[in-house]
């Protein structure tokens, strides 16, 4: 099954020439060809819309009956920076970031990293 | 006397001293100050890619090498197309030459999407899906690229390969002109590849002029964290989608695709860390140095290499443009939400181009993190350059 737009096909047709190309009709190839992508992909942008939108409502759904049951304590590992730690002109997200690449980088796991302060060297 | 004169004279005459013509001194040139711009620590320009490329245009312009020889109807044509000798078999042609079928068979460029695929991770882009307006966007340099070359008087096949370079996606580009212009496959191949590359030297300038001060030190919120059946579902539905609009960009997209559930399904862990790594670097080196080795200074250094070069860059300086432009116009309409510089990284390169994004947001901020932001439209534009070629061959095939 061929889905290529019947409209893109005719235009191919027409435009579409193995000779030399007066500089109108290559004008015209390349909006047409322009818009194409621009609306391919928006058309996969709004897939991706509706597909966050179906499982956030998932996510929350399954999440909604487990409200009455007592809290559980936080996990480590949801928490944007480890507890105690001093920041200096780094606010929390960016320490995170910061923490998370240095376990990476260097191969230990977050929960064996003790991090004492994050400081901001260059000030504005 | 006589014996030991003729000895040293036929040496010199099967040197390549004897034979070396000032084109191929003038490429020898050019894989030095490539090598050179690859390993100094103070430049290290996607060293990945322009070692294998520097030093394949280095061999391929050794006089009397024959590595690029190739053999056609019986008859062996040197890189410059002289001829060379008689031959048989396909294993009479250069070594360079044998291993340029993945190239010209479009076998390297799938299996290198491959490897792409089974390196990207689609999170940034499933977490903000306007990253592929910006990936769309950033194909802007293709179509003026392919007005200035038709304006110069190549035919529609010729410049929709030549256009495609401001893709910036080194298998697409050799997809698309193995198939409507292969004559012009080596200064593409070799141009498409050079300037990403050169990336870091190519767009900083143009970001800056773009864009004020206070939209480059904009720092974007945190993503929405992307689950992993999100991930699963996204490459093949995609696949799906673009193939039957475009069966054209089937093979570059399936495997780019095929690579991506590699990665995210979790279940093939070992197909894809090949994909990823032993088997990418390996179509990476045959890749380079054969790419490399199609700039033969006789046939490369010629007026029409020169224009497909000129409009090589031209494609990529206005494929950065219509992406930070977008990026401005999202920032805008945002309401400053969107750090316009992340829309250069919508000309694929993967990941060079989010690099640059990365880099230059830091230099205005300190504390800012685009890298993540910037892996979206890069990513994007990864699928936006396969959609262009798509659209191409239909055109012009």
């Amino acid at each position: 099954m061929n889905m290529t737009p019947k409209l893109l096909g005719v235009f191919a047709q027409i435009y579409g020439s193995n000779d030399a190309m007066d500089f109108g009709k290559a004008a015209l190839v390349a909006v047409v060809g322009f818009i194409t992508v621009l609306v391919i992909l928006a058309i996969i942008a709004l897939f991706i819309k509706a597909i966050a939108a179906i499982f956030d409502k998932t996510s929350k759904a399954a999440k909604a009956p487990a409200a009455p049951t007592p809290a559980a304590p936080a996990a480590p590992a949801a928490q944007p920076a480890q507890p105690g730690v001093e920041l200096v002109g780094v606010d929390e997200p960016t320490a995170a970031v910061i923490m998370a690449i240095v376990s990476h980088q260097s191969g230990i796991s977050l929960d064996r990293l003790a991090f004492k302060s994050i400081k901001l060297s260059e000030d504005k | 006397m006589d014996l030991i004169l003729n000895v040293l004279k036929g040496l010199w005459e099967s040197s390549g001293f004897a034979t070396l013509e000032w084109q191929n001194l003038v490429m020898i040139l050019v894989s030095f100050v490539f090598l050179f711009l690859a390993i100094h620590p103070k430049f290290r320009f996607e060293p990945l890619l322009l070692v294998p490329i520097a030093f394949g245009i280095l061999l391929a312009n050794l006089p009397g090498a024959g590595l690029m020889d190739d053999l056609t109807a019986g008859q062996i044509f040197g890189g410059d197309g002289s001829l060379a000798g008689q031959g048989e078999h396909w294993y009479d042609s250069g070594v360079l030459r044998i291993i340029y079928a993945g190239v010209k068979s479009n076998i390297f460029p799938c299996l290198i999407f491959m490897g792409v695929g089974a390196m990207t991770d689609f999170g940034p882009l499933l977490s903000n899906p306007v990253s592929l307006l910006l990936g769309a966007a950033a194909q802007l340099g293709i179509y003026v690229a392919f007005l200035i070359a038709i304006a110069l008087g190549f035919n529609p096949q010729e410049a929709a390969s030549i256009a495609i370079i401001g893709g910036a996606d080194g298998p697409t580009a050799i997809y698309l002109t193995s198939k409507l212009a292969s004559h012009l496959l080596a200064p593409i191949a070799l141009a498409a590849y050079s300037y990403m590359a050169l990336i870091p030297l190519i767009q900083p300038p143009i970001m800056k002029a773009l864009t004020t001060k206070k939209e480059r030190e904009v720092k974007m919120t945190q993503l929405r964290k992307v689950t992993k059946t999100e991930k699963i579902i996204f490459p093949v539905i995609v696949l799906v989608l673009v193939a039957l609009i475009l069966p054209s960009v089937a093979p570059l997209l399936g495997m780019f695709m095929l690579g991506n559930l590699f990665r995210e399904c979790g279940v093939v862990d070992r197909l894809s860390d090949v994909a990823q790594n032993a088997l990418n670097n390996i179509i990476v080196i045959l890749l380079g140095v054969t790419v490399g080795a199609t700039a033969n200074g006789q046939s490369f250094l010629q007026v029409q290499t020169l224009k497909i070069v000129a409009l090589g860059l031209i494609a990529f300086c206005f494929s950065t443009v219509g992406g930070v432009l977008l990026g401005k116009l999202l920032y805008l309409v945002t309401g400053g939400k969107i750090n316009p510089l992340i829309g250069a990284a919508g000309v694929s390169a993967v990941p060079m181009a989010a690099r640059v994004a990365q880099n230059e947001g830091r230099k205005y901020n300190p504390t800012n993190f685009l890298l993540m932001h910037a892996m979206g439209p890069n990513v994007a534009g990864v699928i936006g350059s396969a959609v262009a070629a798509g659209f191409l061959l239909i055109m012009f095939q």
